[in-house]
């Protein structure tokens, strides 16, 4: 943001002929990023800076005492913080990859020629963005509810016996998968169309001249095209799925047995229930460290490459 | 601090003691406040009361009277949710008392948490005049409320275990649920009802997917002088009694006696409408919550203490009780305490939420109305208040819920929910949520 202001900043003068101007000028973009900066810090910042300090304390509710790196030791001989990151990890490692390709797939078919009502079909995939958390979440809790849920109904209707969402371990991972992949995927989709948009044509003309089915196509041009949101849309996946707190919280509420738990639900239940500030934000900065690395990782194999 | 201007240091420090002295004049002396009803002629301010649901709606029918005694307070009575205030005044505390209510309703659960883990953020009373009722209520309730020598709450609803049925069920399997002695025996009768209606016995929350599904656990526990906790605050979740009584739910459940109350309250509704279970093992207040909800099912419901763990053991439990505290930031605390007092030393206060919503109340003094010794239509005749009044009376075992109760019952509902949906050894289960309980919070396991 600060390299954004210093460009538009410093140009536009040339040779200011008063020293006064020239003074007033360099200052203009620190002026102008100060109100976005203060709130950051004030709102941001200081926050993220007092859970690291609050981390280090061992906190009985409204009692402190400095404890160094007690909470961090604490977390590393915590099963159910391990639970946790595995929970997180499965979802990271089978639902972010599918709903990423289910993107895609949508995307190329939203953005077909063939397609009539586009934009009308565009807007029902993206819709779901559009709902809150917690409400499509309830949605989701009433659809799959394994005795009076539609979806039960529904399998039953087909002779599937009643599907045990939300009550059994494997089955309560499915659902809030099914659900996070609803709300995500057209949001995703979104972001490769206009990429798929801005894709030069002559790109395919030359690989049809070359010879290149429709496949060949998609696998040499599009994908290699979709590149660098690919990776935008990973990193944020990650990072959202890193933070999952909303569906699981309103679906499951972590459970069966923990099958559900999710880092940031883990998070929530120290702090707000049972009055451990310290350790939920030692619980914050593991989360931070693990997001910091996967996003490094993520950009070194998927990054532009010079 | 150290920047500050000499004069400006001293202001603030007057500022300080007034306000001190303020609060101090306002309800220091107890002796001089007048001796009938109700004290605190100086109450006065707008006060919020936080609830929930049918406590909230009783206290909110209790106010226009309130208002003509002390026509200087206004009172806005706020239905908060349950189990949702306690995150909303968890975070109110954690703020330094910031937006949170003047007069909070807690339940005993959560009430030595925020007296242990939140120091002034619960006034004490005692100095308010809370002392005057000491004797007025319930075996018990007293020591409930208290820590240290302060008094931090006013007992309201003291709630007995107690077993609900549905008669006419029985009467078509042939069981005399009121000549069952054991949980053993319970366990066959549920399973001659099964035999011969198809209906289930009780249901359980089994995936734990909501607040309260370890209730009946519990219940089994404290019926065996027994809890999560013993008074030391050691870890008792390693006990022959835990064992016994995860067994027995087990055993209910092997046997397919269990309807999966999954989603929790609400399925539990509908499951007394559509009448898919027999019994509700809850205690005093859920009577009224049945006839409300199935009022087409009078006379079709009785109710009876819960059968013993073991041939001839207790059968009398006060599995729970909640209170009003006075929120220690509050800047109204004659009000909200005067408030406190009106609803709950009151008798008639506490027959009038009786009537409303069987709320039975700690207050022994309300039980001399007939309403407590009245035959209830709907559960076919039964003298409901004089089953619940005689167990009220019994001395009770205190329950030591401590401060790290919500841990406690996350890693007991996650065992339970093992047991229950994997089929786990009741024994190894409860090993492991007492160590892992004794991991997290530094207690000792007592086995």
């Amino acid at each position: 943001m600060t390299a954004l202001a210093e460009r538009a900043g410093a140009p536009p003068v040339h040779r200011a002929p008063s020293r006064r101007r020239w003074r007033g000028a360099r200052l203009a973009p620190y002026l102008f990023t100060a109100p976005a900066l203060l709130l950051f810090a004030a709102f941001k910042l200081y926050p993220i800076a007092w859970a690291f300090w609050l981390s280090l304390f061992k906190t009985d509710g409204g009692l402190q005492t400095f404890a160094g790196a007690a909470n961090y030791r604490r977390l590393v001989a915590d099963p159910l913080f391990w639970s946790a990151l595995g929970n997180t990890g499965i979802i990271l490692v089978v639902q972010v990859p599918l709903m990423l390709a289910l993107a895609i797939g949508l995307a190329v078919a939203l953005d077909s020629p063939l397609l009539r009502f586009k934009g009308f079909i565009r807007l029902g995939f993206f819709m779901p963005m559009v709902t809150g958390l917690v409400a499509y979440g309830l949605l989701f809790a009433i659809l799959l509810n394994p005795q009076s849920g539609l979806v039960n109904w529904v399998l039953g209707l087909a002779g599937i016996g009643p599907v045990p969402w939300l009550t059994h371990g494997l089955w309560a991972r499915v659902a809030v998968g099914l659900a996070l992949t609803w709300h995500y995927t057209g949001y995703n989709a979104v972001i490769y169309l206009a990429r798929l948009q801005a894709l030069p044509q002559d790109h395919y003309d030359a690989a049809a001249v070359d010879g290149a089915g429709a496949w060949q196509r998609f696998r040499h041009v599009t994908l290699p095209g979709l590149r660098p949101v690919v990776l935008l849309t990973l990193v944020m996946s990650t990072i959202g799925t890193l933070q999952l707190f909303d569906e699981p919280y309103v679906m499951t509420h972590g459970g069966p047995d923990n099958s559900t738990m999710t880092l940031g639900l883990y998070l929530y239940a120290n702090g707000f229930k049972f009055f451990d500030f310290g350790y939920a934000s030692a619980i914050a900065y593991a989360l931070t460290v693990i997001i910091g690395i996967l996003g490094l990782v993520q950009f070194k194999f998927l990054g532009d490459r010079p | 601090m150290a920047h500050l201007p000499r004069r400006r240091f001293l202001q603030l420090g007057a500022l300080a003691a007034g306000g001190a002295a303020l609060s101090a004049c306002g309800g220091g002396d107890p002796a001089a406040a007048p001796a009938a009803g109700p004290t605190g002629t100086a109450a006065t301010g707008d006060i919020t009361v936080w609830s929930w649901q049918g406590p909230a709606s009783m206290m909110k029918k209790l106010v226009p009277g309130f208002q003509k005694a002390f026509p200087g307070v206004r009172v806005d009575v706020q239905d908060i949710g349950n189990p949702a205030i306690w995150d909303k005044i968890t975070t109110g505390m954690a703020a330094g008392g910031l937006g949170l209510g003047d007069v909070l309703h807690i339940g005993v659960d959560y009430l030595p948490a925020y007296i242990e883990k939140f120091p002034g953020g619960l006034a004490d009373l005692r100095p308010l005049g809370a002392d005057r009722h000491r004797g007025a209520f319930a075996p018990g309730m007293w020591e409930t409320v208290s820590r240290g020598g302060k008094v931090y709450a006013l007992p309201w609803e003291a709630n007995s275990a107690g077993f609900y049925y549905r008669a006419d069920l029985f009467e078509k399997a042939g069981v005399d649920v009121a000549a069952l002695g054991t949980w053993d025996e319970v366990i066959e009768a549920g399973v001659t009802l099964k035999k011969k209606t198809g209906v289930q016995l009780l249901g359980i929350d089994k995936p734990a997917s909501q607040a309260d599904s370890a209730n009946l656990f519990q219940m089994l526990l404290q019926l065996q002088d027994s809890f999560y906790f013993d008074m030391q605050g050691n870890i008792t979740l390693d006990t022959p009694q835990a064992v016994t009584a995860l067994t027995i739910i087990k055993r209910l459940n092997d046997a397919g006696l269990v309807a999966d109350m999954a989603g929790g309250w609400n399925t539990m509704m509908s499951s007394i409408k559509s009448g898919s279970v027999a019994v509700q093992s809850m205690p005093t207040w859920f009577g009224g919550i049945i006839e409300e909800t199935a009022p087409d099912q009078k006379g079709k419901w009785q109710v009876r203490l819960p059968p013993a763990v073991t041939q001839g053991g207790k059968v009398a439990a006060t599995v729970n009780s909640t209170h009003l505290a006075v929120a220690g930031t509050s800047k109204v605390k004659e009000a909200a305490f005067a408030f406190a007092e009106y609803v709950l030393t009151r008798p008639e206060s506490q027959v009038a939420i009786y009537k409303g919503k069987g709320i039975a109340p700690a207050l022994m003094s309300a039980y001399d109305d007939p309403v407590f010794h009245e035959p209830s239509a709907f559960f076919g005749g039964q003298k409901k208040g004089e089953i619940f009044l005689e167990a009220l009376r019994k001395p009770s075992y205190v329950t030591n819920y401590s401060a790290d109760y919500p841990r406690a019952l996350k890693v007991v509902t996650d065992a339970q929910s093992k047991v229950l949906l994997k089929g786990a050894d009741p024994a190894a289960v409860l090993k492991e949520a007492a160590d892992l309980l004794a991991q997290q919070t530094g207690r000792k396991v007592v086995r």
